[in-house]
């Protein structure tokens, strides 16, 4: 049934995608009723894609821990913390806290999710010490310009920095707002130009990655 | 082996125990080194400050417990300021695993500042979609939210009334720890529904906003710590952003001292390979 598989889904991507990029442009009460449709529609899907995507993270896991693969012990803790999670949520009705009391949800959620995110993202300040130490060298003209901006913006910061020399800070917003904004600035337009460009090989069936392989 | 080769091949645990102490110490005894206020920071303090009473605030807190250490102070010091200004505070979140702290941030402060739920302020929850929340908000805040986070109907309720959609907010802040957040409001919120708006970031993503800053498209832009102890001065209220910013201080000084070290050995083994 290629006309299933290939046609169909052509057809859909070059009608939906030329409305809703047509419907920007259209203030009318119909138009804005259809986006309003529309972003529901994609909400329900993102809801759908959170249900796919956990079983998807079951599945592989469970492949992992019944053939025993390297590390498949932390695929056993991954299972016993989502599925104690799970149950913990459904137990108290997705609620972290009754009535001022904390739920078994909201333990997880306070003394194991929120310490242990937070260990993470902290662990970085030492790894980044450490990599700085390391291959933050001035092996070149470009590397040279590099760290001395580095350091300009890491004095500017914070306020030691702006104190052991006071012209840090001043620089740093300069190094910043005009070197650093026209930068970023050339960046995103060339993403977003290239964003444009691969919507529009999309809509017109050029881009058909997104329909998946298979026989035809 | 050479002095400048062995102190390159420096056990990282030195490093690390470094690190460790320039965060500790500062905590233990603060110095409390005085904070310049950065225009962008600024921006942001005076156009709340000078919204009427009653004005609707949205703040969007779309992080998770990772960037807590920078976000969580700067949400504290904005719903502060919203408070005090007696604004209507509509919060959500668009990052699932950041519902719960978002929902203890906003009770915790409206606890302190005596704001009674519903009629002060709403926490509207999280919602599937991403940025299509956001279109949906544009839309209908009502479809998008029928109900807050604590399970009640939106429709009706005190701090809700004459607010239909993203185009009856006064000012909206994201505070954003990666996508969708600063950027995804501006472009899915801000661009089509013409509401003004500023941002909150972690330290590392500040640079990356600027231009949204510099063109305007958001007001103001509070970065990181730095900027959450800004706020933290402009409203006279001392709270973890300020008590962190010696740690902060002195670990920069110390990331710098060890660059500038180990550049400085590296020169002197570069030259003593190139000598012999």
């Amino acid at each position: 049934m290629i006309v299933l598989r290939r046609q169909l889904p052509l057809v859909i991507t070059l009608i939906a995608g030329l409305t809703m990029a047509g419907q920007y442009y259209v203030p009318h009460p119909a138009s804005e009723e259809l986006l309003t449709s529309v972003t529901k529609w994609l909400q329900i899907i993102g809801g759908f894609a959170l249900v796919l995507g956990v079983s998807s993270l079951f599945h592989q896991h469970a492949v992992k821990i019944r053939r025993r693969e390297a590390g498949w012990g932390y695929s056993l803790v991954l299972y016993a913390g989502m599925v104690g999670t799970i149950v913990a949520g459904l137990w108290a009705d997705g609620k972290e806290s009754l009535d001022g009391v904390l739920t078994a949800f909201g333990w997880v959620y306070n003394y194991m999710m929120v310490p242990l995110q937070g260990t993470m993202f902290a662990i970085l300040a030492f790894f980044i010490a450490s990599a700085a130490y390391r291959s933050f060298r001035a092996r070149s003209r470009e590397a040279a310009v590099l760290l001395v901006a580095a350091v300009i913006v890491m004095m500017g910061r914070v306020p030691l920095g702006e104190y052991v020399l006071p012209v840090s800070g001043d620089i740093s917003q300069w190094i910043l707002n005009v070197l650093n904004a026209s930068v970023r600035r050339a960046i995103l337009i060339g993403v977003s130009l290239g964003a444009v460009a691969l919507s529009l090989k999309i809509i017109f069936g050029v881009e058909r990655s997104y329909l998946g392989g298979g026989k035809e | 082996m050479r002095i400048a080769e062995r102190m390159l091949k420096i056990d990282r645990r030195i490093i690390f125990l470094i690190i460790g102490l320039c965060t500790l110490v500062p905590l233990l005894y603060p110095v409390g080194l005085p904070i310049k206020i950065s225009p962008e920071v600024r921006a942001v303090y005076d156009y709340i400050e000078s919204l009427p009473e009653g004005s609707v605030f949205l703040l969007s807190l779309d992080f998770d417990p990772s960037s807590k250490p920078e976000l969580y102070p700067q949400a504290v010091a904005l719903l502060h300021h919203a408070f005090r200004k007696n604004l209507r505070v509509v919060a959500m979140t668009l990052w699932v695993s950041g519902t719960g702290l978002a929902d203890q941030i906003i009770s915790q402060v409206a606890r302190e500042t005596g704001k009674e739920d519903t009629k002060d302020y709403v926490f509207l929850g999280w919602s599937p979609g991403g940025t299509a929340v956001i279109i949906n908000m544009g839309q209908n805040l009502y479809t998008t939210f029928p109900s807050d986070y604590h399970g009640r109907p939106t429709k009706g309720l005190p701090v809700l009334e004459g607010v239909n959609s993203l185009r009856d907010v006064d000012y909206a802040v994201s505070l954003g720890a990666g996508n969708p957040g600063v950027e995804a409001w501006y472009v899915f919120g801000k661009d089509k529904y013409k509401f003004e708006m500023g941002g909150g970031c972690t330290g590392v993503m500040a640079p990356g906003l600027y231009p949204l800053l510099r063109s305007g498209q958001i007001n103001g832009l509070i970065g990181g710590l730095r900027g959450a102890a800004e706020y933290e001065s402009l409203i006279g209220r001392k709270g973890q952003a300020i008590a962190g910013m010696d740690a902060q201080s002195a670990t920069h000084m110390a990331i710098i001292v060890l660059v500038m070290l180990c550049n400085l050995f590296y020169f002197v083994l570069r030259r003593q390979q190139q000598a012999s």
